[in-house]
């Protein structure tokens, strides 16, 4: 029987046209080797600039605001400099870690927010229905028609650039993502037995919701919630660039890359190193999103 | 049944689903980066009869009762014209006037150029000039009204003469009056136009005052030599960065106020040249002069503290590259009467110990500046609050973005601020109009906002309107030399400079005559290839 495998199960042997090459690149093999390689390469990019930044005031870096002008657009690798320095001789690293600090807080602070109205909002649409679904939905289809930066530029224009404004701006702009997806999970969930049930022991409405269903939602919607902190930090970062972003001299990642692309041609560190910083984080984030995403829908695959 | 050996069931195997989703996702890639490829060389170049002029900051109007910078005198200029002009060497030049005499200490007759006409046909008349005079007084918040120590008024002698009279001898009206753009007496309106028609080389086809992109076409009835090109289109390109890329590859033919690092990527670059001039407009960081009394900044020896603090020299050298020289006075030294009056020193120790032994030791200053009123305003600023750091003094920075509402915070209606990011120009090349402009307030002006940053000493305001009504020119440079040095005592700026002007252009453009000004003539510009 050449060209026959043999599977052995439970000591019987079985021929089979399925090869064990066959088995490899089956798409549910390759979706769980993807979503393994995509949770732990988004792991590494993410915790590549997380941790530095997280651990900025602690590394031994000059101050992300100590100029030395004589030892200004130093290029990469120079004495003392690993990023080299920015116009005005200040220490490129420390800039892109203490102007993280600002973006990721302002990210996480906006995603949070931006979750909980969500989560709120989308699971009192989908559970209650009727006047309050159409309230949530028609608001957050109304929200999503507008432009968005636009948006955030008006209300930063209006109230000004500060890091509190721009993150409850950012947190407000974010909101329909989460509320949509958790009014569609909870639509699935109010029809599920154990709801009937919990209503059958005189559970009030809200006390369903709250203790039943929420808990039974908050984990795919919480996915979303990762993945717009990826777009929260690149929201941040366009209005910094656009100067829209909190005041001088915060250093946020926008803001140095708006200010070392006068220098583009001359001193190309300005841009690019922020800009990879930038990038390495978002498609880390999306990276790791995609694969507990992934790996979340399989366990459920299996338990069902 | 054997199944067939594998080999053979591989040999006759069709393209799976996948690879021929492959297959397509390959093409498709390639179709949509292909025209990518088109990228790579000048994109957007304007045509061979068409001059496109990159500005750094938004013209919002063709008229300049609110808005003149050195470009925008440049545009301005090519749709309506004064009477006079600035020319080079700084020299008065006759524009819609042939002649512009002082034939008393208060008068100055003048006589409308024959046949000069706007872009419609009509003709320039006497009541055009009156109505303009009228229409620059009326309007709030203009610093062209401040450059004049008074409004003349119009006496009509003929059809085409008339006389400008002042109450006292105003001996640079001339220069002065190069300012005041002559527009139809029917379509002016005591606020910037928006329309409307000038008499000036160029004609206006399209506008977006909003987008602070213009186009210009030659105005075929124009009055003097023909200009050479045909179309001139004006374009607002904030970034430094844009505009430089812009200019190498030909989508913009002329860039001004470039910052001295641009100027640096420039120079030497094929097919782009270089101009520069020494500059007539002073840049400061000019302190809030409404302040109450008692409040440290309303004492001149706490300013005088604050200006040891800042490293000039290194601001120079360092930020702005050697483009610009630190002042030495109140005005830029390249205006006729401009006198050195002292410099600045360095001298942070000193700062510190003259601010604790005034009580002012715990300081909080607020920086406010229109992002592109100067080159590499931002680093200056921030090197500024780093310098500030030093001595203890804590500042913090508020940037307005170009249209915003800086001219309120300037007039002291938007909030309180301390010091303010700021460039005077020398419109006439005379020291004394830049002088009367910043440091002639009176309490009158105040009162209606219209002066310099609050800059009320009546002392000051007495000399400089002394000098300025001294018809003598020796006596009159003599009055202002003391003037200056009694403003400088006062220590209105914790700095300042004047900046250079940087101009690029593409070698297609000829005979572009950079003017000490900043500006340049648009009618004789040619174009070639």
């Amino acid at each position: 029987m050449s060209g026959t495998t043999v599977l052995a199960t439970e000591g019987t042997e079985r021929p089979s046209q399925v090869t064990a090459r066959d088995l490899a690149r089956a798409t549910a093999t390759r979706t769980r080797r993807s979503a393994h390689v995509k949770l732990w390469a988004g792991a590494v990019c993410t915790a590549l600039v997380v941790v530095p930044v997280a651990l900025a005031n602690l590394l031994p870096l000059p101050g992300a605001n100590a100029q030395d002008l004589s030892r200004r657009r130093l290029p990469p690798l120079s004495e003392g400099h690993l990023l080299g320095t920015d116009q005005l001789g200040r220490d490129l690293l420390s800039r892109i870690l203490h102007g993280g600090q600002v973006s990721l807080s302002v990210g996480v602070l906006a995603v949070l927010v931006s979750g909980l109205i969500g989560i709120a909002a989308g699971a009192a649409a989908g559970f209650f229905g009727g006047w309050i679904d159409a309230v949530v939905s028609r608001f957050l289809e109304a929200q999503l028609a507008l432009p968005l930066l636009m948006m955030l530029l008006l209300v930063v224009a209006l109230f000004g650039p500060s890091v509190t404004v721009i993150t409850c701006v950012i947190a407000v702009a974010q909101w329909p993502e989460v509320a949509r997806l958790t009014r569609s999970l909870v639509l699935v969930e109010r029809e599920k037995p154990y709801v009937a049930a919990a209503r059958v022991l005189g559970l009030r409405a809200w006390q369903v919701l709250l203790r039943h269903v929420i808990p039974n939602v908050v984990r795919p919607a919480s996915l979303v919630v990762l993945l717009l902190l990826a777009q929260a930090v690149l929201l941040e970062s366009a209005l910094s660039f656009l100067g829209a972003g909190p005041q001088r001299p915060f250093a946020t990642w926008g803001r140095i890359i708006s200010d070392g692309q006068a220098y583009i041609t001359t001193s190309w560190w300005l841009v690019t190193l922020p800009g990879l910083v930038i990038a390495l984080l978002v498609v880390g984030v999306n990276l790791l999103g995609d694969g507990l995403r992934d790996r979340t829908r399989r366990r459920k695959g299996a338990g069902a | 049944m054997t199944p067939p050996p594998q080999s053979a069931f591989t040999e006759y195997e069709s393209p799976s689903r996948r690879t021929l989703l492959r297959g397509f996702a390959l093409g498709g890639a390639g179709l949509a980066l292909g025209p990518l490829t088109a990228c790579a060389g000048p994109t957007g170049a304007p045509g061979p009869g068409t001059l496109t002029l990159g500005l750094n900051r938004s013209l919002v109007s063709l008229d300049n009762k609110l808005n003149q910078f050195d470009a925008a005198i440049t545009v301005q200029r090519a749709v309506r014209q004064a009477l006079t002009r600035i020319g080079p060497r700084m020299k008065v030049q006759r524009v819609l006037a042939d002649r512009f005499e002082m034939t008393e200490p208060t008068a100055w007759t003048v006589r409308l150029r024959e046949g000069v006409h706007y872009s419609d046909g009509s003709p320039v008349t006497v009541e055009d000039v009156a109505t303009a005079l009228r229409m620059y007084a009326k309007v709030n918040g203009s610093f062209i009204l401040g450059l004049f120590p008074e409004l003349p008024t119009v006496e009509p002698t003929g059809e085409r003469t008339f006389r400008l009279r002042t109450e006292r001898p105003v001996p640079v009206l001339d220069r002065l009056m190069a300012n005041i753009h002559i527009t139809p007496a029917a379509a002016n309106r005591p606020e910037e136009l928006q329309s409307g028609v000038g008499s000036g080389p160029y004609r206006v086809v399209k506008a977006n005052s909003g987008a602070g992109e213009y186009t210009l076409a030659r105005n075929t009835r124009y009055w003097g030599p023909r200009p050479h090109v045909d179309t001139v289109r004006v374009r607002f390109v904030p970034e430094e960065a844009s505009r430089v890329i812009a200019l190498r590859s030909g989508e913009l033919d002329v860039v001004d106020t470039l910052t001295p690092d641009s100027a640096e990527q420039l120079t030497g670059l094929p097919g782009v040249t270089v101009q520069e001039t020494s500059g007539v407009r002073i840049c400061q960081l000019f302190f809030n002069f409404r302040k109450p009394e008692g409040h440290p900044l309303a004492d001149p020896r706490v300013r005088r503290a604050l200006t040891y603090a800042i490293d000039g020299d290194s601001l120079i050298r360092d930020v702005l590259t050697d483009s610009a020289d630190q002042a030495e006075g109140v005005v830029p030294l390249a205006l006729e009467g401009a006198v050195r009056t002292g410099s600045y020193t360095y001298d942070p120790a000193k700062a510190k110990s003259l601010l604790k032994s005034l009580g002012a030791d715990d300081l909080r200053i607020k920086i406010i500046w229109e992002s592109g009123e100067f080159a590499a305003d931002s680093s200056v600023m921030e090197a500024v609050v780093d310098m500030f750091q030093d001595i203890g003094v804590r500042a913090r920075l508020q940037q307005f973005q170009p249209g915003g509402d800086i001219l309120k915070w300037r007039q002291g209606r938007g909030g309180d601020w301390d010091v303010i990011g700021n460039g005077f120009p020398g419109t006439t090349g005379q020291a004394l109009t830049s002088l009367q402009g910043m440091y002639g307030g009176t309490a009158a002006k105040e009162r209606t906002r219209d002066t310099y940053m609050g800059y009320v000493i009546p002392r000051i305001e007495r000399q400089l309107s002394d000098a300025a009504t001294e018809v003598d020119a020796t006596e009159r440079n003599k009055k202002l030399a003391a003037v200056q040095h009694a403003i400088w005592d006062t220590w209105p700026s914790l700095w300042a400079f004047a900046p250079k002007t940087l101009l690029a252009h593409r070698d297609r453009v000829h005979d572009l005559g950079l003017l000490t000004l900043g500006s340049y003539d648009l009618s004789p510009v040619r174009l070639e290839g």
